[in-house]
């Protein structure tokens, strides 16, 4: 780790507050000009257990959670003892080397030179300012922020951001965190850190609600979801903007009633969209297979956790690439999109609405809980994006026929209300007019035509696909392929590979089906090429294996935890040199 | 003005001949331009099952769907456009079996539309097993035996519900039929309407005779009494009961969302992104 860069970590029970002092920590970050990354370690409880929430930040760009750990603030013994200790591995984050700030009622632990142990009278400082025994959360942020040498106003600011203003309760907070601030100043030693803040402040937000700002961006008008860890930071970013953005926004009785409704609205004409994990979305399937077969577009947000079943719910991983791919019966056009980062998950998505009404055909935007949970800086938005209804039949149009076989496979649509253009939309196989051809006779060559016309959308789409992003390809030996939210992870450690005079370079796919033919072409000529995402049976792999006829090797996660760069980088050495 | 004829699809129905599904037909046909409702106005939404083709034997805008899935589309055709007239239509297997929690949900939600079941107490298209309202003791191919399962009773689940327009129709008496669905989609708020349609292919013990013996014209002195309505509800047997059974107003889903309660999602400006909308995250 350079001395640009800090990484801070909040460990704690559930319900101790680790979370929301973990996001003051992002923020103040985020305010000084500093680009931030969170990462969120709980379990699927509301109390108890061992939860914890890191902060990297860096005048750099921030990839991922990082490796390495200055500043502990350990809200209990065990976490104190948890994070400091080198034997105890948190799904590959890093035990401590730097400062730990803890309750001067924690003692009898076991002590490393590597650390600077600073108790602070947490509770006590916390009691002269308010009756809630969280605020000692609050001092200890106070003294963590003076470790590392930030200024007092930007903490301040943003506890009273997050306690609601200028009321008693918000300046009850920011006198406690001052008060922990200058206990550290007077009593302990800061950081070796050389961070600049700044007053350019940065966005700072997950992937859910970068999920919403690019769907209303794309012109979503409804959404219809239902809870499901970790989908439903979408839904509550979307649920509390509804009047703000104009949505309507329903919580139904399921997710087969959740995507039949999306199909509804979007038949009629409004841009719907629909958002679960892999177990509501394996409700969804049967529905997904219909909006293919009547041609409607449908956005659905698919956000991965670790399966199989209801898995670890609180974790990641990339295993539900399989039943995106394969989901529902027979073929039909599909694509799907699996944003990288943050900023990526908003223009994709927005982007998803208009590629679904372009080719009136499902688009799956896959994300991840690492994706969906974390918070991530972003510079600037770019609002300018035009909303493109695709192919729409004027009013009375003469010879309307609603799937028309034309030589991209797009047909126009009309919408109910359209005068003179009625027709059936049939989940039943039809003919060019939608009138079904399974009940009285079957025609073959019908049968054909009509497939034939549903299965070209694709070709049309693959012709108009953006070349495959790249980092450090260009004279590398190894080329490393990811697929949505490692490519923060995997460039870090392609730079660790580089610096160690293997040239490695990545191919970072967003875009996962259809997959553009371009990637043939990047993966020529490797020494080697090594996929890697979270996931057992390497899901990608296999599919690149299938599109492209390369020999691959696998480097694989399945542990419920984010890939960390250091080990990544450790890996794929030993895949290099096997 | 509009006629029947406008309504006229070019496709011929394939049910068989003496279906009850043909009187539900030309009951729409007959009822929707007498209310004044254009066919391009119209939305017909379906699930799957013999009753469930009928979208594609009227001249409307059709969606013939999922089995059991017809009522959450039409509810969100209607919420996305509420000038649309919406007909969900289906069979008891389809609505009673796989799309309960969709009746149940639709009907409390009050959604605005209009849901007519053709009760055959039977699966057709599948050639004859027992469904949810096939009676105890009725043999089918899955029930050899005799059903041994008890009858759903669609009324007193759709009262229960919360559907504010409750009724039941007989295909064997096509005017009254007529006159229900009419009432039905005048009502604003979901009205079910529950039609003994007799499969003359698979079941040989609800047939035309069997309802023609047995139903009288139900008159409710008071439709928004509740407890007379389910009363009615629960008759069954030597006489069974057809009219319209409970009609109350209230207030539909629609109306109360504090977005599309205002202004019909359709209509509604699309919302510009600024600085100013992520002014939170900074």
């Amino acid at each position: 780790m350079t001395s640009e860069e800090v990484i801070v970590r909040i460990g704690g029970a559930a319900g101790e507050g680790v979370q929301s002092a973990g996001s003051v920590v992002a923020k103040s970050f985020s305010r000084t000009g500093l680009y931030a990354m969170t990462y969120n370690y709980y379990q699927d409880i509301v109390r108890g257990g061992q939860s914890w929430y890191q902060v990297r930040a860096s005048h750099n760009k921030v990839r991922n959670q990082g490796d390495g750990l200055d500043v502990l603030i350990a809200l209990n013994i065990d976490a104190l003892v948890r994070h400091t200790n080198p034997e105890i591995n948190e799904g590959g984050a890093s035990p401590l080397n730097g400062i730990a700030i803890f309750d001067t009622a924690l003692t009898g632990f076991q002590k490393y030179d590597n650390i600077q142990y600073c108790a602070v009278p947490l509770a006590e400082i916390a009691g002269r300012h308010s009756k809630v025994s969280l605020v000692k959360n609050t001092v200890a942020i106070g003294a963590a922020m003076a470790s590392i040498g930030m200024p007092f106003d930007v903490v301040g600011d943003v506890i009273r951001d997050t306690f609601g203003g200028k009321g008693d309760v918000a300046e009850q907070n920011v006198s406690a965190a001052k008060e922990g601030f200058e206990y550290f100043n007077d009593h302990f030693k800061k950081l070796d850190k050389k961070l600049k803040f700044n007053s350019n402040k940065k966005y700072l937000l997950g992937g859910g609600e970068a999920i919403g700002l690019g769907a209303v961006n794309g012109g979503l008008k409804m959404y219809i979801g239902y809870p499901m860890t970790p989908a439903s930071s979408a839904l509550h970013y979307i649920s509390s903007h509804a009047k703000d953005f104009n949505l309507f926004v329903k919580v139904p009785e399921d997710e087969i009633s959740a995507i039949n409704m999306a199909i509804g609205a979007n038949y009629a004409g409004l841009r719907a969209m629909t958002g679960s994990s892999g177990g509501g979305f394996s409700l969804m399937v049967e529905a997904l297979g219909m909006a293919g077969m009547l041609e409607i577009p449908l956005v659905v947000y698919e956000a991965q956790r670790s399966g199989p079943s209801t898995g670890l719910p609180t974790k990641t991983e990339q295993g539900d690439l399989n039943l995106v791919l394969g989901a529902s019966q027979g073929d039909f056009p599909r694509i799907v999109l699996a944003p990288r980062n943050v900023y990526d998950t908003f223009l994709l998505t927005r982007e998803a609405m208009n590629l679904a009404e372009k080719y009136q055909t499902p688009v799956i935007v896959m994300s991840d809980l690492y994706l969906a949970e974390h918070l991530e800086t972003v510079d600037k938005f770019d609002f300018n994006f035009k909303i493109d209804h695709g192919l729409r039949a004027q009013d009375n149009a003469k010879n309307f026929k609603r799937y028309e076989y034309t030589a991209n496979g797009i047909s126009p649509r009309a919408i109910p209300g359209q005068a003179g253009l009625m027709h059936n939309e049939d989940s039943d196989e039809h003919s060019e007019t939608g009138d079904v051809v399974s009940d009285a006779e079957t025609d073959p060559k019908l049968r054909i035509a009509i497939m034939d016309k549903r299965m070209r959308k694709l070709d049309t789409y693959v012709k108009e696909m953006p070349p495959t992003d790249t980092y450090m390809l260009g004279d590398a030996d190894y080329a490393i392929v990811q697929w949505g939210s490692t490519q923060g992870v995997v460039e870090e450690a392609v730079d660790i590979l580089r610096s160690r005079g293997i040239k490695a370079g990545a191919v970072e796919v967003n875009r996962v089906f259809p997959l553009n033919p371009d990637i043939g072409k990047l993966l020529k000529n490797r020494k080697k090429i090594i996929v890697v995402e979270s996931n057992y049976t390497g899901q990608f792999n296999r599919l690149l294996r299938s599109e492209f006829l390369v020999t691959t090797s696998l480097v694989k996660k399945y542990d419920g935890e984010a890939f960390y760069p250091g080990a990544l980088a450790e890996e794929l050495e030993q895949e290099i040199k096997r | 003005m509009v006629t029947t004829a406008d309504f006229n699809g070019t496709v011929k129905p394939d049910w068989c001949p003496a279906c009850g599904n043909f009187a539900q037909l030309s009951a729409l046909k007959i009822v929707l331009p007498e209310l004044g409702i254009e066919p391009h106005n119209t939305v017909v939404v379906s699930g799957i099952g013999c009753s469930s083709n009928l979208p594609e034997f009227i001249k409307a805008y059709g969606f013939h769907g999922l089995h059991g899935r017809a009522l959450p589309v039409a509810s969100a055709v209607k919420w996305a456009n509420p000038k649309l007239t919406v007909i969900a239509y289906g069979g008891d297997g389809d609505g009673f079996f796989e799309g309960t929690q969709h009746f149940y949900h639709t009907a409390k939600r009050n959604v605005d539309i209009t849901y007519i079941v053709s009760d055959n107490q039977i699966f057709g298209l599948t050639t004859g097993q027992a469904s949810p309202t096939s009676e105890i003791g009725f043999k089918s191919k899955t029930t050899p035996y005799g059903n041994i399962e008890e009858t759903t009773n669609p009324l007193t689940f759709g009262l229960a519900a919360g559907a504010t327009f409750v009724a039941r129709g007989f295909s064997g008496d096509p005017k009254h039929l007529q006159e229900i669905i009419k009432r039905g989609i005048q009502h604003k708020g979901f009205s079910f309407i529950d039609v003994m349609s007799p499969c003359v292919t698979f079941n040989k013990l609800n047939t035309y005779d069997y309802f023609r013996k047995r139903v009288y014209k139900y008159e409710a002195k008071d439709l928004t009494d509740f407890a007379a309505a389910y009363k009615v509800s629960e008759e069954w047997g030597d006489r069974i009961p057809i009219g319209i059974f409970y009609e109350k107003s209230a207030r539909s889903y629609i109306d109360m969302d504090p977005v599309a309660g205002n202004a019909s999602m359709m209509e509604i400006e699309t919302v510009k992104l600024s600085e100013k909308s992520v002014e939170e995250f900074l």
